[in-house]
């Protein structure tokens, strides 16, 4: 009895020690087959074709191999009208019941891939879809996909022996560069941003790195606004990433500068106007010239050229007019953009709202 | 086992395929339908080989409900259970759908005893009708067969009623400053997962709505139990001085009022609308721009030997649900287990240990998240109008705050 008793407070103190964070992260990962996701979305391709899925509902991160499924269908994407009812349809609900989570294109095949979330009540569920060259629509059965899973390590917290923390983390967006995918989140108690790089095959995730960042129209250090989307760039032959903020300043960061555990400023280059976001973000090139490609909650579609990036001038000063920073123009082509990303050299693939509120997937010729 | 049946009878009076159904009008055809849902229940005409029968089932413990045709011949059984089908080509034979011109609706189809199943990929939606069409016409092998048959299946709408209400708001004081960043809505039960900025306005002294004051992110900021939704206020607009501060203004007004609606359309985790509508009025009092001075925080030690909690006291409202997670107390640098307690709108956190307090030093710890109403942290307030200031310390720090039991 008494041997029992030492193992069950040996058990305690190893309990309360695991739940004592104050500055380290616990992260765990797992592979297997048919991966149990609780929801879907931002999605990412690595170079190689593994599909990297976010669940935010669980705070994880999926890295999906698609096998056989990744075939078999005809290269590219096709567009499809009210592609919202459709899913929904074939998810056996209405158009309302269900949520387009993210569009990510297929490096090799070009399909695009649609993340999709079924109802959202307590029986709500994710699924993934593969549209291809022929519209033709399949959903990717989870139970033949192998997998590997890293758990986002969530804050650290004062108080250890607090019954539930509240705090969730929100990935925003996910891109792979440098061998790692990289990460944006922000947290429902912290207005902060924070990136983390998560190398691939998962093994851990770092701590994050806390980005800063001067907003030009906000006159001062912004730590505490949420990167909604960015793209890894390559800039004088070092791997940045561009990100873009809300209310929109437009900023670059050295990947070398993105160590764990620090405060990380990043250069803001451009100013995009307040009261927007970025929903996504592309890089493509045209009649030689390299382009980023924004699309915008409520300014539209921005095409930047990229030329000017590496010699921008940084905004240090309270940029006080409407926009500010490299050039960029409207392209007032492209209206009701929800989702982008792109489907090969001369094309994007969009998720665009019409005047009836119908969601079209379209492939619309890059601008 | 419940199962519902609509046989041939169904599919006549809501087939498309059977000439009187087309002039029956459709609420008869549902009635007739559901008529013979009940019968059928009741145990009554069994299917035989050419009477094909299509049923919704629900296992008895609870599990997927599934599409069921029962009446087919031993040959048709025995061509189906070895067809080699694809799924356009199951949904040929039998097709289920939300709508007569929708796409077939994903599932598996097997052969299972003396029928055909469809199980669907996801769960039928209760309160909603699916078309199904079988037609025997598809069955391989089948030479002069029958005209399809169609049903109007569905599983019951949900008989719940709205119970689900706004529980408490933080902060749960009457007064905010201008610059109020961030609020909580706890709710007493789970909530769906559609984020609720479309659910929320905030209104100015006159009754209107202020425009953009709520930032309109897409994600979900639950708590993983999802009782919890997190506010933002548009910090482009609470900060000052900046463009779009200066074009439109703080969404709040020092000397005026706000109320946050809430309203019941707002669904929670069972798909129903909340029981009744929530707003609450606070007064606006001036911007907080001042950074957190952990030197203003009062402590008050407990005796030792007692369980009674030490209680810190703050100048200002905190942020409740950084209050529950960023202060703890060590003792020699271990920690020390217990339960928090948060009242007096926030100024007030108590700490009462699991065990009683040994005489000795302990340390208040506090992890430099913690913010108030308006987002100024530890030292370090939420505007910084300095460009050539910039923090290196490492993420998150922690401040330590010595204190005796005596």
């Amino acid at each position: 009895m008494r041997s029992l008793l030492t193992k069950l407070l040996v058990l305690l103190a190893i309990v309360v020690l695991a739940s004592w964070t104050p500055s380290s992260a616990r992260q765990a990962t797992s592979t297997g087959q048919g991966p149990a996701l609780t929801s879907m979305g931002p999605l990412a391709f690595g170079p190689d074709g593994t599909l990297f899925a976010a669940d935010n509902q669980a705070a994880a991160i999926f890295a999906l191999d698609l096998g056989a499924q990744a075939n078999g269908g005809a290269a590219g994407a096709k567009g499809l009208d009210a592609v919202n009812e459709k899913l929904a349809a074939l998810l056996g609900t209405g158009a309302r019941e269900i949520t387009i989570t993210d569009l990510a294109v297929h490096p090799r095949t070009r399909n695009a891939y649609l993340s999709v979330m079924r109802g959202q009540g307590e029986g709500a569920a994710p699924a993934l879809f593969r549209v291809d060259g022929n519209g033709a629509i399949t959903m990717v059965s989870m139970q033949t996909v192998r997998y590997q899973k890293v758990e986002l390590p969530n804050a650290p917290a004062a108080n250890p022996t607090a019954r539930q923390n509240p705090r969730t983390q929100v990935v925003t967006d996910m891109a792979f560069a440098d061998g790692r995918l990289w990460v944006a989140g922000l947290s429902n108690e912290e207005f902060a941003s924070n990136l983390r790089a998560i190398p691939y095959p998962f093994a851990s995730v770092d701590t994050g790195t806390s980005v800063e960042i001067y907003h030009g129209n906000h006159r001062q250090l912004e730590t505490r606004s949420p990167v909604n989307a960015f793209v890894p760039y390559m800039l004088n032959n070092q791997p940045h990433l561009i990100a873009g903020y809300t209310c929109t300043p437009l900023v670059k960061f050295p990947i070398a500068s993105l160590r764990p555990g620090d405060k990380v400023r990043g250069t803001t280059i451009a100013e995009f106007g307040a009261g927007n976001r970025v929903l996504d973000m592309i890089v493509y090139r045209k009649g030689g010239q390299e382009f980023l490609l924004t699309a915008n909650n409520s300014r539209g579609v921005m095409k930047i050229p990229t030329s000017t990036f590496a010699s921008a001038t940084p905004i240090t000063t309270p940029v006080e007019t409407e926009t500010g920073g490299v050039p960029f123009e409207k392209v007032t082509s492209m209206t009701g953009i929800r989702q982008l990303d792109k489907l090969d050299d001369s094309n994007s693939i969009v998720i665009a709202q019409n005047a009836s509120g119908a969601l079209n997937l379209q492939v619309v010729p890059l601008p | 086992m419940l199962r519902a049946v609509a046989g041939w009878l169904g599919g006549w009076v809501a087939g498309d395929h059977v000439s009187p159904a087309t002039k029956l009008p459709r609420y008869l055809a549902t009635y007739l339908a559901t008529l013979l849902l009940l019968a059928a229940a009741c145990g009554r005409a069994p299917a035989t080989a050419s009477n094909p029968v299509i049923a919704l089932a629900t296992p008895e413990d609870g599990g997927t409900a599934y599409v069921e045709v029962t009446g087919l011949s031993a040959s048709e059984l025995d061509a189906l259970g070895s067809a080699d089908y694809t799924a356009d080509q199951w949904s040929e034979v039998l097709r289920v759908a939300v709508a007569p011109d929708a796409p077939a609706m994903l599932g598996t189809y097997a052969v299972t005893g003396s029928a055909l199943r469809f199980t669907p990929a996801f769960p039928f939606d209760p309160g909603r009708q699916y078309e199904v069409r079988f037609d025997p016409s598809r069955v391989p092998g089948t030479g002069e067969a029958a005209a399809p048959i169609v049903a109007t299946l569905g599983r019951p709408a949900s008989t719940a009623v709205p119970s689900t209400v706004v529980a408490r708001v933080y902060p749960s004081g009457d007064v905010v400053p201008e610059n109020l960043l961030r609020m909580y809505v706890e709710f007493s039960d789970p909530m769906g997962r559609r984020s609720g900025v479309e659910y929320m306005k905030v209104l100015n002294e006159a009754g209107q709505e202020i425009e953009g004051a709520i930032l309109p992110l897409d994600y979900e900021f639950w708590s993983p139990d999802h009782k919890r939704f997190t506010i933002f206020f548009d910090p482009g607009r609470v900060k000052d001085g900046i463009l779009p501060n200066r074009e439109m203004g703080r969404p709040l007004t020092y000397g005026g009022s706000m109320t946050l609606v809430v309203s019941r359309e707002w669904r929670d985790a069972r798909g129903l609308p909340l029981k009744e509508d929530f707003q609450r009025t606070f007064r606006v009092t001036a911007a907080d721009t001042e950074p957190l001075d952990t030197g203003s925080w009062g402590i008050q030690p407990p005796p030792a030997g007692s369980r009674a909690g030490v209680v810190v006291t703050f100048p200002e409202p905190l942020d409740h649900g950084l209050l529950m997670r960023a202060l703890g107390v060590t003792r020699g640098r271990a920690p020390v287990e217990g339960g928090i307690a948060v009242d007096m709108a926030e100024t007030r956190w108590t700490f009462t240990p699991a065990s009683p307090w040994q005489a000795g030093g302990y340390e208040l710890l506090a992890l430099d998240i913690l913010e108030d109403l308006a987002g100024n942290q530890i030292g370090r307030a939420f505007e910084v109008d300095n460009f050539d200031t910039v923090d290196k310390s490492p993420n998150p720090q922690t401040i330590r705050i010595p204190f005796m039991v005596r």
